[in-house]
């Protein structure tokens, strides 16, 4: 699989703050994701990779050309789908697509040819014509991804692609985007807060945090990270939690499910032994297949942010609570 | 145990061959329904020479001729029948029509498909023409910027308006009344008017036309988050302020040099000047020709600066007029009460007029030296550049 993002003790500083600490990252084609709580740095790297702001130090390269000094090389392979609004109101969706495409350096006629292509891939083939004011933000957001799309690059890097869309429209546009990448075989770097949207679309992800590399890998491999048994149990949940403790277990208690982290497979054992000194039943006890916002949720523990969701955490910096990270804590990758 | 291997023709036996019932001929199509000669099943020669025998033409007619070309197949078919099959068994085919799909909701797409593309892009410079011609071209026709109609017809009434000198010099030239041609022939005060005069020019008119058109020229990138679009492709902030730059100068221009151009050209024509003529004025028109461009770049590097600072189209017109308008008065006031003309220093306007009237060789109407003037011009488009190149450098790809 070829390597499109590749960098190497990525730093910026903004005077004494710093945006990005010693970032190393390797990114492979397909679709990956870009995760973080806000101020976390995912915009700084997104302009860091579209080659539009100088480096304090370190190096790196986005399909094969320096972030440094071939900034246009690199916007031209890359189609950029930004977060907020920044289509022309009073245009028609067919103009600004075309204006976006000569934008990119195609001829006037090749754009329009394209333009109209590309609103039809993104499902406005009928609106083409209708002023964007009069747009829906389903529309809007179908129109930047068709700006994003014109010339057809290489890398699509999307910022929030599913914000402000409903259940449809969301689901409409990440099959878009999933076809992009399995139907026309392109890359895709989407930062998004919603963890289904990218379990979705993406078997990679890239998280930060604080400027600095937290994870990064296939979902898959990072989810065995901590592989946990849940059980579910009747007759005494807080005598077996209370039991779990004792034994050093740490369990995690919503009613009379707990998930305890599987040790080895003497744990299963062990929790059986537990349950028959407790006193307690066990209806159900199986290994537990978690999502990646249990994933994001466990990294972010181990950080030291007491969070319930992912949500919590991305839409505002949350603060540190009381929960002291672990001392197996890992600086760079898992 | 070779033996015990079955061999292919075990596995279907002979009873297999034979359709378990004999199928009837009125079940057969009629292309299909079996000819009439009975042939044996191991006369294999005559079954040959049957099948040779049918493949051939029917009959072929020596003096036939079908398309200018003798000897060829006559069928008795029209050409599109011959050619599309028309008419073989069209009167028992049914035609295959669009199921209507229940489940179908509106807006859903069937046929989704990513279609690459493998063209080349062009250059930088195709891409800043790309910007050009999208401020430019917007003033005449969709599909570029939508520039209010009230701009446009704005933007028409001082063009008509500022070639009113070469309408009078038409209009005297046609009635043969030489007061006319005096008031409105080539001469420095004219020439100096036509681009420098403050009323009406440079009081009404070209303030108002800069103001409509740089209001929104920036401010409405950053307002709309469009800045995006441009620099997340490969443009970068130089080109874009250029671009910018050059797209209000350019329709300023029209406005004042292409008109001065016309008034000069029209004067020459319209006298039926020779060239001792040209050799006369040719360096006046020069003179106000510079006067001009230099009115058209003050104007455009405020206004744009005026712009760049803005999120909005209101406040950077109004600071423009403001800025012109207000700095003049304010001048004005203050020479009235201590008689001091280098206050006008601090008004773009009277800086250009004071330049304007040493370039042109008038007798200047201001005490402080022309340097003076020409100095604070310079100062004033510096500052205005700096800005200008300050705040599009602020402006954000990823967020606003």
């Amino acid at each position: 699989m070829q390597t499109i993002i590749a960098t190497e003790n990525l730093t910026k500083m903004y005077g004494p703050h710093v945006a990005l600490d010693e970032m190393s990252l390797k990114i492979s084609s397909g679709a990956t994701a870009l995760l973080g709580p806000n101020g976390a740095g995912k915009s700084t790297m997104i302009k860091t990779l579209l080659g539009l702001i100088q480096l304090t130090s370190g190096e790196g390269e986005v399909l094969g050309y320096n972030i440094r000094t071939e900034g246009d090389n690199i916007r031209q392979r890359i189609g950029y789908m930004p977060e907020y609004d920044c289509l022309t109101p009073e245009m028609n969706a067919i103009h600004q697509v075309k204006y976006c495409g000569e934008l990119t350096g195609m001829n006037t006629n090749i754009a329009m040819q394209r333009a109209h292509e590309v609103l039809e891939y993104v499902g406005l083939r009928d609106q083409r014509y209708r002023e964007i004011s009069t747009f829906s933000t389903g529309m809007m957001q179908a129109t930047k991804l068709a700006c994003a799309i014109i010339h057809d690059p290489e890398l699509l890097i999307c910022d929030e692609p599913t914000n402000g869309l409903d259940t449809k429209a969301r689901g409409f546009m990440l099959d878009t985007l999933f076809q992009v990448v399995k139907q026309g075989d392109r890359s895709i770097l989407m930062c998004s807060h919603l963890m289904d949207d990218v379990e979705k679309i993406c078997d990679r992800i890239v998280m930060i945090h604080k400027g600095k590399l937290i994870a990064q890998g296939k979902i898959e491999d990072l989810k065995a990270i901590d592989r946990e048994i849940e059980i579910w149990v009747w007759g005494g949940a807080s005598r077996m939690e209370d039991a779990m403790i004792d034994a050093g277990l740490k369990p995690r208690r919503t009613g009379r499910v707990m998930r305890v982290v599987r040790q080895d497979e003497t744990t299963y054992d062990l929790v059986l032994e537990l349950a028959a000194k407790a006193k307690v039943q066990i209806r159900r006890m199986e290994d537990y297949e978690p999502s990646l916002e249990d994933l994001f949720l466990v990294i972010m523990e181990r950080l030291g942010y007491g969070v319930k969701s992912s949500a919590d955490l991305l839409k505002s910096q949350p603060p540190t609570t009381a929960i002291a990270p672990l001392p197996s804590q890992p600086g760079g990758n898992f | 145990m070779e033996d015990e291997i079955p061999s292919v023709d075990d596995l279907f036996p002979d009873d297999d061959l034979q359709p378990s019932e004999p199928i009837s001929e009125e079940l057969l199509p009629i292309a299909e329904q079996s000819p009439q000669t009975i042939v044996e099943d191991d006369d294999i020669e005559s079954l040959m020479a049957l099948e040779q025998a049918s493949a051939q033409p029917e009959i072929l007619p020596t003096d036939a001729e079908f398309m200018g070309e003798k000897g060829g197949v006559v069928t008795g078919r029209g050409r599109m029948e011959a050619a599309f099959g028309t008419g073989d068994g069209d009167e028992t085919a049914t035609a295959q029509v669009a199921q209507v799909a229940s489940d179908v909701q509106t807006g859903t797409i069937f046929h989704q498909v990513y279609r690459p593309w493998r063209g080349k892009l062009n250059s930088r410079w195709v891409r800043n023409w790309a910007i050009l011609r999208y401020h430019i071209y917007g003033l005449f026709s969709k599909g570029h910027k939508p520039w209010p109609v009230m701009t446009k017809l704005v933007l028409f009434g001082v063009l008509v308006a500022s070639i009113g000198d070469l309408l009078m010099l038409t209009v005297g030239a046609a009635t043969g009344i030489e007061a006319i041609e005096r008031l409105a022939g080539i001469s420095r005060g004219n020439l100096y008017g036509h681009v420098l005069s403050f009323w009406f020019r440079n009081a009404c008119t070209y303030p108002i036309v800069t103001a409509l058109i740089i209001g929104g020229m920036i401010s409405e990138d950053r307002r709309n988050g469009t800045s995006a679009l441009y620099f997340s492709r490969p443009i970068n902030r130089r080109d874009y302020a250029a671009m910018k730059f050059l797209s209000v100068a350019i329709i300023l221009s029209v406005v004042v040099l292409f008109t001065l151009s016309a008034y000069y050209l029209g004067a020459i024509l319209v006298g039926g000047e020779g060239w001792s003529y040209v050799m006369d004025t040719g360096l006046l028109f020069l003179g106000a020709f510079a006067a001009g461009t230099l009115l058209v770049f003050t104007y455009t590097s405020i206004g744009l600066a005026l712009s760049s600072v803005s999120s909005g189209k209101f406040f950077p017109a109004v600071a423009f007029i403001g800025l012109i308008l207000g700095t003049k008065m304010v001048a004005f006031l203050i020479w009235a009460l201590f008689d001091s003309s280098a206050i006008y220093l601090i008004s773009p306007y009277d800086n250009l007029a004071h330049v304007g009237q040493w370039m042109l060789g008038l007798n200047h109407t201001y005490e402080h030296p022309a340097s003076w003037s020409l100095v604070m011009l310079i100062t004033m488009n510096a500052v205005s550049l700096y800005i200008l190149s300050a705040r599009v450098s602020s402006l954000e790809v990823t967020r606003e």
